[in-house]
């Protein structure tokens, strides 16, 4: 989960009213919104990913005079049309990035903690919704710097510009290569042979999307008015992208001037508010409480949202930054916040089914008594394991190895088709404890076909000097015949790695194999570093006490 | 009645009853027992009321340096007796002769024995003898130590004895604790010959022993399933790898979601489900997604095989396939993720999820249940909080205070699944949803901050929680 830094004493200040500091702590889970760290007036917050808008103090002020009761109902946000500033979309950036989108914030004042809390969001933003920069991608620009219209179209690579953080000018081709912004979303653009850039009515380059803006348009505290853009291969996460930055810049004390966008199927921005139509029966057959539509009204106001009623229904508007709204549902979801979730009182309804265990759970814990009877103590390995210890020290055979991709770890790579490999690990790591060591376990193993094989299997290992083969095939053969009465047959089998050779069997019931037992070869043992003897054994259960 | 010893029993009986009164010492050295051996059997005899421990203690006189000294030269009074045999002398004169403390030592005790008398003129003081000086019983006593150590018992007069103690580095003291061990009479007229053996060391220490045992995880893991049994849920079992679109699709998550990404899920290599679902579960699966999420949904990206990330797979195609009218069911079992392994995260770990479906499903009930479950694993003081989930739509959390920690902490999460998630699988009724990994209760349980601990399968720790 994302996570915001905020400072305790500007959110008072952005929440206004007579907050204090324990009732905003108070109400901020309250908001969905988890106090990761609390360090004086510093505090750190994770939010969910589908609340962009909590990615900065002014979006969370926001909410909070919300619950608080401070200001409640949709923030109205005036486009004004004042200024031609305008923007026009070539038809070149069609198979690249065919969609732009923006506006123009004014006479507003940022200070060095607003910006680069508005430079965390723009990545939160790039991150979550943008889909790593791909679906959208955001720029914020001095408007001052710049000279309109602008226009989107695409440059090929020897193109050049000054971009932001460099006092050279450089080629697309060096941008990708030199920069660290470059390097991590080059991928977004493939090997276009050109690439989307943004000019002003000067040919001055004001923005490489995704990757970089230009150094001439940099925000700064003496920033005033800001261009707004964001790029898109889809118009509408575009503007859902742009309505996030607008609620905040708002709250922020920007104002709004329109940013005309015409060309290539593009438009300008109209971020307009939508209704739902609420049925209050959902608040009780969901939430179990029962409201009036009007104190429904007042919940939906305080999670900035507007409502009213109209006959037995409740509009409900909500404006263009809350996309995370679907349907009715998530209405409910904002009642419950409304009405807060600590007013909601949990009942216990009688069950009216009876629990059961699965037949598989009632069988293993059967044959885990057993095997505790018989003196062996439990164990627990991951399914997913490594080559090292799967096939390497044991020397299985690996034609049926299944892989996972990419994974983080090593000792995690594989799907086990085996618990003896992992068990014999168990034994290596345990040499300095005492013997006899006697370890069981169950666990699901992985073979191929249609397209994976999942089956439980059971295996057992003893160590310690004087163990053989009499004894484990004594432990099998009580294994099964306590509580399932199955009787077992041990046949002479071809030789195997694992196993040292003339002493091990493949194990039968009623004619069909179930597993094999033997004592462990020593030049496996080898492998392990184990220095006593070991025994053991592996069945498939599936199959054999369940289905 | 016949007696039982144990062989160290034994063994000092009859040591003692040739020689009596020895020092555990000495009967370390006759009988060839350890000295701890003896303590033990002393003990034990002692108890039995066949030995008598006669503790002494021996106070023990020789001379310091001073009194060395003096023996050699006389006490201070005497050499200034010796002084003043031929003629007075002034206190200038004496306190030249009889260095340091010695001359204030010598005036006052000569004054005290009588030998001295004092005159003050106008200039000096003059010390004359005045009767003739005998021999003290200090001085006596210094003789009669000499260089030898003596006892207590030897010294016959106790007064020159304090005297000289209280002078400072004449006398040194020693004062020495010994222990003897006798036998009573019923013990000395024992035969030890008769009297049965076999008796043993009850005290001594014991080589360890283990019990076999279920893996503490597993313990929790069958205590929380006890208890979705009891609440009414019947446990369903799913495979740990499935087709992206029952981890993912089915769940309302978009195929461009991070969390679809190979850097958190583990996607099983060159290996794809032809037929995830039903042609018309993924023709409505895949309207949903296009409807609401605006991209164009893949089918194969819906193929893909994982590794499950959540229980709520098995459990989602469950409703699918059986659509029950009232039913509580719960899946439990390893889930992963792909992440670093560390103190609080793990590639794969187990979770639970249960679900209902029927009557008396609201947020309320959702809560209830909730509540119910950790009172019966013993937390009573938890509170919920609201929380993200994709698939579910309202979501909370519960959070459950650790008195030990002194702090909330966050357990199972719940929601009603989202209607987008249920209309698409032809579910029409609402669906609570609830569960968490079982790790972090177990962590609780058994008071670890390791979470990797559970996975080790070090003897040690398993033996001994």
């Amino acid at each position: 989960m994302p996570v915001v830094e905020l400072n305790i004493n500007r959110i008072k200040k952005l929440v206004s009213g007579n907050a204090t500091r324990k009732q905003i702590l108070d109400v901020l889970p309250f908001l969905g919104l988890d106090i990761e760290s609390e360090d004086g007036d510093e505090i750190r917050i994770e939010y969910s990913p589908n609340r962009p808008d909590y990615s900065t103090d002014y979006g969370i002020a926001t909410g909070l005079q919300g619950l608080l009761g401070i200001k409640k109902g949709i923030q109205k946000i005036p486009i004004k049309k004042i200024e031609q500033f305008a923007i026009k979309v070539d038809s070149s950036v069609t198979k690249i990035r065919p969609y732009v989108t923006g506006i123009i914030a004014t006479n507003g004042k940022l200070d060095d903690l607003s910006i680069k809390q508005l430079m965390n969001m723009q990545e939160d933003l790039h991150y979550g919704i943008g889909r790593k920069r791909k679906k959208s991608s955001i720029g914020l620009h001095d408007a001052d710097k710049i000279s309109f219209p602008l226009t989107y179209t695409t440059m090929p690579r020897e193109h050049k510009f000054v971009p932001l953080n460099s006092n050279v000018e450089q080629t697309i081709d060096e941008i990708l290569t030199n920069t660290e912004v470059g390097q991590n979303y080059g991928w977004v653009i493939e090997n276009a042979k050109n690439v989307p850039i943004i000019l002003d009515s000067e040919q001055n380059t004001i923005s490489f999307p995704p990757i970089i803006n230009s150094a001439l348009t940099i925000v700064t505290p003496n920033t005033k008015n800001i261009l707004i853009e964001v790029t898109g291969i889809d118009k509408e996460s575009a503007e859902d992208m742009l309505s996030v930055v607008v609620s905040i810049l708002q709250t922020a004390g920007f104002e709004f001037n329109e940013l005309k966008i015409t060309g290539n199927k593009n438009s300008t921005p109209q971020l307009k508010d939508r209704t739902i139509m609420y049925d209050p029966k959902f608040t009780s057959e969901i939430l179990g409480i029962d409201l009036t539509p009007s104190v429904s009204v007042t919940c939906l106001k305080k999670c900035r949202l507007d409502a009213s009623v109209k006959g037995k229904k409740i509009t409900c508007t909500i404006p263009r930054y809350r996309f995370d709204i679907f349907g009715p549902m998530d209405l409910v979801e904002e009642i419950a916040l409304g009405y807060g979730i600590a007013n909601i009182k949990p009942k216990l309804s009688p069950s009216t089914t009876i629990g059961q265990k699965n037949n598989v759970t009632i069988k293993t814990e059967l044959i885990t008594k057993t095997a505790v009877g018989l003196g062996f103590l439990e164990v627990m390995n991951s399914s997913l394991t490594s080559k090292k210890i799967l096939y390497e020290m044991t020397k299985r055979n690996l034609s049926e190895i299944i892989s996972v991709l990419d994974s983080k770890s090593r000792e995690h790579t594989i799907l086990r088709d085996s618990l003896l490999p992992s068990l014999l690990e168990n034994l290596s790591k345990n040499i300095h404890e005492s013997y006899p060591q006697k370890l069981f376990e169950t666990g699901v193993v992985f073979s191929k076909g249609k397209p994976i094989g999942e089956s439980i299997n059971f295996a057992v290992v003893i160590a310690y000097k004087d163990t053989n083969y009499s004894e484990i095939k004594a432990i099998m053969q009580s294994l099964l015949q306590t509580n399932f009465k199955i009787s077992s047959q041990t046949k002479t089998s071809k030789n195997q790695e694992l196993f040292a050779s003339g002493r091990h069997a493949d194990i039968f019931v009623d004619e069909k194999k179930i597993g094999e037992i033997g004592e462990i070869d020593s030049a496996i043992l080898e492998n392990f570093r184990i220095r006593t003897s070991v025994v053991g054994f592996e069945i498939k259960l599936s199959g054999l006490i369940f289905d | 009645m016949s007696q039982v010893f144990h062989d160290i029993e034994k063994k000092i009986l009859e040591t003692l009853q040739k020689v009596s009164n020895q020092t555990p010492e000495q009967l370390s050295k006759n009988t060839e027992l350890s000295i701890d051996q003896i303590r033990r059997g002393i003990e034990w005899l002692r108890l039995k009321e066949f030995a008598i421990v006669n503790e002494s203690e021996k106070i023990t006189f020789s001379l310091g340096p001073n009194g060395l000294d003096s023996l050699k030269n006389g006490l201070p009074e005497r050499k200034l007796i010796n002084m003043l045999k031929d003629e007075p002398k002034t206190f200038e004169q004496i306190r030249s002769a009889l260095s340091g403390a010695g001359f204030n030592v010598a005036i006052a005790n000569a004054k005290k024995n009588g030998w001295i008398k004092i005159e003050k003129n106008n200039f000096n003081s003059l010390v004359s003898i005045k009767e003739k000086p005998i021999e003290t019983p200090e001085e006596k006593l210094l003789s009669f130590i000499g260089e030898k150590t003596v006892s207590r018992e030897e010294i016959t007069n106790p007064l020159a004895m304090k005297i000289l103690l209280s002078r400072p580095n004449y006398i040194i003291q020693n004062s020495q604790k010994s222990k003897t061990i006798s036998l009573t009479d019923a013990a000395l007229s024992l035969d030890t010959t008769v009297s049965s053996s076999g008796a043993i060391d009850v005290e001594a220490d014991v080589p360890s022993i283990f019990a076999a045992r279920t893996h503490p995880l597993q313990d929790t893991i069958d205590e929380i399933r006890e208890i979705f049994v009891n609440l009414g849920f019947s446990e369903i079992i799913g495979n740990m790898t499935q087709s992206s679109f029952w981890n993912f699709d089915a769940l309302f998550t978009p195929q461009d979601h991070p969390a679809r990404e190979l850097q958190d899920t583990f996607y099983l290599e060159d290996i794809e489900s032809k037929n995830p679902a039903t042609s018309s579960q993924i023709k409505n699966v895949s309207s949903s997604h296009n409807k609401n999420w605006k991209y164009d949904w893949k089918l194969s990206e819906s193929q893909k095989m994982v590794l499950r990330t959540h229980t709520t797979c098995v459990t989602i195609k469950h409703l699918a396939e059986q659509k029950p009218e009232n039913a509580r069911i719960f899946s439990l079992g390893r889930v992963f993720r792909n992440e670093k392994v560390s103190y609080k995260h793990l590639v794969e770990f187990n979770q639970i999820e249960g679900i209902v479906i029927g009557n008396n499903t609201t947020l309320r009930d959702l809560m209830g249940i909730q509540k119910e479950f950790y009172r019966k694993l013993g937390l009573t003081k938890i509170k919920f909080w609201p929380t993200f989930f994709p698939y579910t739509e309202p979501s909370l959390q519960t959070m459950v205070y650790n008195e030990k920690l002194g702090k909330w902490i966050e357990l199972f999460g719940m929601g009603i699944f989202r209607p987008e998630v249920t209309k698409p699988l032809g579910i029409d009724k609402p669906v609570l949803a609830w569960g968490g990994g079982i790790e972090r209760i177990a962590m609780l349980k058994y008071e670890l901050d390791d979470v990797r601990e559970f996975y080790n399968n070090n003897l040690s720790w398993l033996r001994s929680v």
